[in-house]
């Protein structure tokens, strides 16, 4: 083959590979999700027929999205295609090292950051959670636990989660399994600890309570100086409520051109990096009221986590994209060498076919947070934020410990144990009464009916 | 050259192509080292083996003069996998009904569609024919269990360790007559390289 027919070969390549690359189409949609909400961007997503390497990231987002909708058994099938995907190609692939070394990075499957594998357990518990199923809650908190063991690296909290953590011990706490509760409260507190972050009241009610009722003594007494205060166990005719909100909409990378000068071919050479713009994220908290009252707290900032990856991956990437930055500069070189049409040819192939890797689980929230506080089990509990008001604990569980998951992408609220339907509204019999007294009754019926379409919007 | 070329793209897209292969039902074949049909059967065949073979029968029988009737009560997957325990349960109860040597009661779900039956038939089959509430055959003993695991990581290789614990309940008084137990384990090596 004339090295202008392969300049020609691997321009129309390249030229391709950007057209059908459904990881922009998906960042494009991800930007508006904040906006367009959940329901609206995973019909765009549903119109987009992803590439075997992408998969796992279409999953991940479309996964993801079923949650926040309460779609629970359409988010289980796709994040867990999507763990298994991610899960197979932890073997090295010969031939799409090749590809990712000669062309650009997006040729590699899409595994996944640390991030992103202990998450997708967080958020599977979450669905088998709201789905009533308390013991699949557990496993996929075990498989988080696993998978945080195999990042560990010393020194280094990467891939260590918090809120994974902390999930972990509230459904423990469920399964009244109060050692492995404390222990799961006690890692969230060191991993948070270690990033020098601040602990959120909800969790340091949990390891007060837990230290509290376990008997450790010196323990709780070591926690309530840190933090300032006392348990908070619930006494009789009481229970807990737990709230896990998700808040906005994690950032997607973005690309940006660097010059790097190697010493091989004595030249700079010029890559494309992914990277993430700086994050303006403002946090909005959600509050739990009853007797008292507590705005949640972040667990894991998910912006924090995302650059954190992707600065562990900096110096591989860099390496790999001066490698191929290289070997393309010497092809252009031979080219020109041989033909100048050719060496333009194959200098705009180079160039086009150069792509960082966007790609990311960038329809996840931009922090999990929770909070925690104690209700009288037949008091109401309010969402102020959402002007919603939830039963007492008594109308809908037997157990002393309900969790309350919300986003801020909807309206929508769920609950473990499942909340009760709202109450229908009362009908107004008209037939016995005058004609006077019409007007008030239906006066009544359209404030009942109100109150009953807010609750139904909950 | 060319001809060579046809053989490997033949060799090569055969290799690429779905193959489907008819094997015995009892077969065993691991693919994932994750719990599977193979694990259900003989772990429910052993455990009801060993719980037949036990002395709670003859008790039972002796005081009573009659087979104990048995339910299978709830079996919780504590694991590390997503487990069918359902798959499990139904091992179990075609081993302990094909023994021939207990009475089988339906489980809870069973039990709430037969009498809606039974009701249906209190309206509409004929007085010849119709099934009486208030006939059904109480359990003596339950049994309950879990199934558990350890799991041992390390970079490509891994050690699951599975336990089984089931337990028979006497139904009058709480006693456990019967504890049993089952261990597996399995050593799983992931590959490094894909294609």
């Amino acid at each position: 083959m004339s090295i202008s027919r392969l300049a020609l070969t691997l321009l129309c390549s390249a030229l391709l590979l950007l057209q059908g690359c459904s990881s922009w189409q998906v960042n494009q949609a991800a930007a508006g999700l904040a906006v367009a909400g959940p329901q609206a961007t995973l019909s765009r997503l549903e119109k987009i027929n992803p590439s075997g390497r992408d998969r796992a990231q279409y999953l991940l987002n479309t996964g993801v999205l079923k949650l926040y909708l309460g779609d629970w058994s359409g988010s289980r099938k796709d994040l867990e295609e999507a763990k298994g995907i991610m899960s197979s190609m932890q073997a090295v692939s010969i031939t799409e090292n090749f590809a990712a070394l000669t062309t650009n990075e997006t040729l590699r499957t899409y595994d996944g950051t640390p991030t992103d594998q202990v998450l997708v357990h967080v958020m599977l518990a979450l669905g088998y959670l709201m789905s009533g199923d308390l013991d699949g809650a557990r496993v996929e908190m075990l498989q988080a636990n696993i998978t945080m063991k195999q990042e560990s690296q010393d020194d280094s909290t990467l891939g260590q989660l918090a809120s994974a953590r902390f999930l972990s011990g509230v459904i423990y706490e469920l399964n009244r399994e109060w050692d492995d509760a404390l222990i799961s409260y006690r890692r969230a507190y060191q991993i948070m600890s270690d990033r020098r972050e601040p602990i959120p009241e909800a969790l340091q009610i949990s390891l007060l309570n837990l230290t509290q009722r376990q008997g450790f003594d010196k323990e709780y007494k070591e926690f309530s100086n840190r933090f300032g205060r006392e348990a908070e166990l619930p006494g009789a005719g009481e229970g807990e409520w737990i709230l896990v909100y998700l808040d906005g909409v994690v950032s997607s990378k973005t690309e940006s051109r660097l010059s790097v000068y190697d010493g091989s071919v004595d030249t700079v050479v010029s890559v494309v990096m992914p990277r993430y713009l700086p994050s303006y994220y403002q946090p909005r908290a959600l509050t739990l009221v009853a007797e008292k009252r507590q705005r949640s707290g972040i667990i894991e900032n998910l912006e924090t986590r995302a650059r954190e990856d992707l600065e562990a991956d900096h110096a591989k990437i860099l390496a790999a994209a001066t490698v191929r930055a290289v070997a393309k500069y010497k092809v252009v070189q031979e080219a020109q060498s041989k033909n100048d049409f050719s060496g333009v040819l194959m200098n705009i192939a180079t160039v086009v076919s150069e792509q960082a890797d966007v790609r990311s689980w960038n329809m996840l929230p931009a922090s999990v947070q929770v909070a925690r506080i104690k209700a009288p089990v037949q008091q109401p509990v309010q969402l102020a934020e959402k002007a919603l008001t939830l039963p007492g604990l008594s109308e809908f569980s037997t157990r002393p410990l309900a969790l309350v998951f919300a986003t801020s992408l909807t309206d929508q609220t769920f609950a473990y144990p499942e909340l009760p339907p709202p109450t229908p509204p009362v009908v107004p019999t008209t037939t016995s009464t005058t004609a006077a007294a019409e007007p008030e009754l239906q006066a009544e019926a359209t404030v009942e009916t109100a109150q009953q379409g807010e609750t139904d919007a909950h | 050259m060319k001809h060579w070329i046809l053989v490997f793209s033949v060799v090569f897209l055969s290799a690429c192509a779905t193959s489907v292969e008819r094997v015995s039902a009892d077969s065993t074949i691991d693919l994932s080292g994750a719990w599977n049909d193979t694990d259900s059967r003989l772990v429910a065949e052993e455990m009801i083996a060993d719980v037949l073979s036990r002395p709670w029968i003859g008790d039972f029988s002796g005081r009573t003069g009659k087979r104990p009737a048995v339910i299978v009560g709830t079996v919780r997957n504590l694991s590390h996998e997503h487990i069918n325990v359902q798959t499990f349960v139904a091992d179990m109860e075609r081993a302990l009904v094909n023994s021939g040597r207990v009475d089988f009661v339906a489980s809870r779900d069973d039990r709430g569609e037969i009498r809606d039956e039974r009701i249906d038939q209190d309206l509409n089959a004929s007085e010849g024919t119709r099934n009486a509430a208030g006939q059904e055959l109480g359990a003596d003993f339950m049994l309950k269990g879990q199934i558990n695991t350890i799991i041992d990581a390390e970079g490509k290789e891994q050690v699951r360790y599975y336990q089984v614990d089931l337990t028979l309940i006497s139904m009058a008084d709480n006693r456990k007559v019967w504890l049993g137990q089952k261990k597996i384990k399995k050593y799983v090596k992931n590959a490094k390289l894909r294609y």
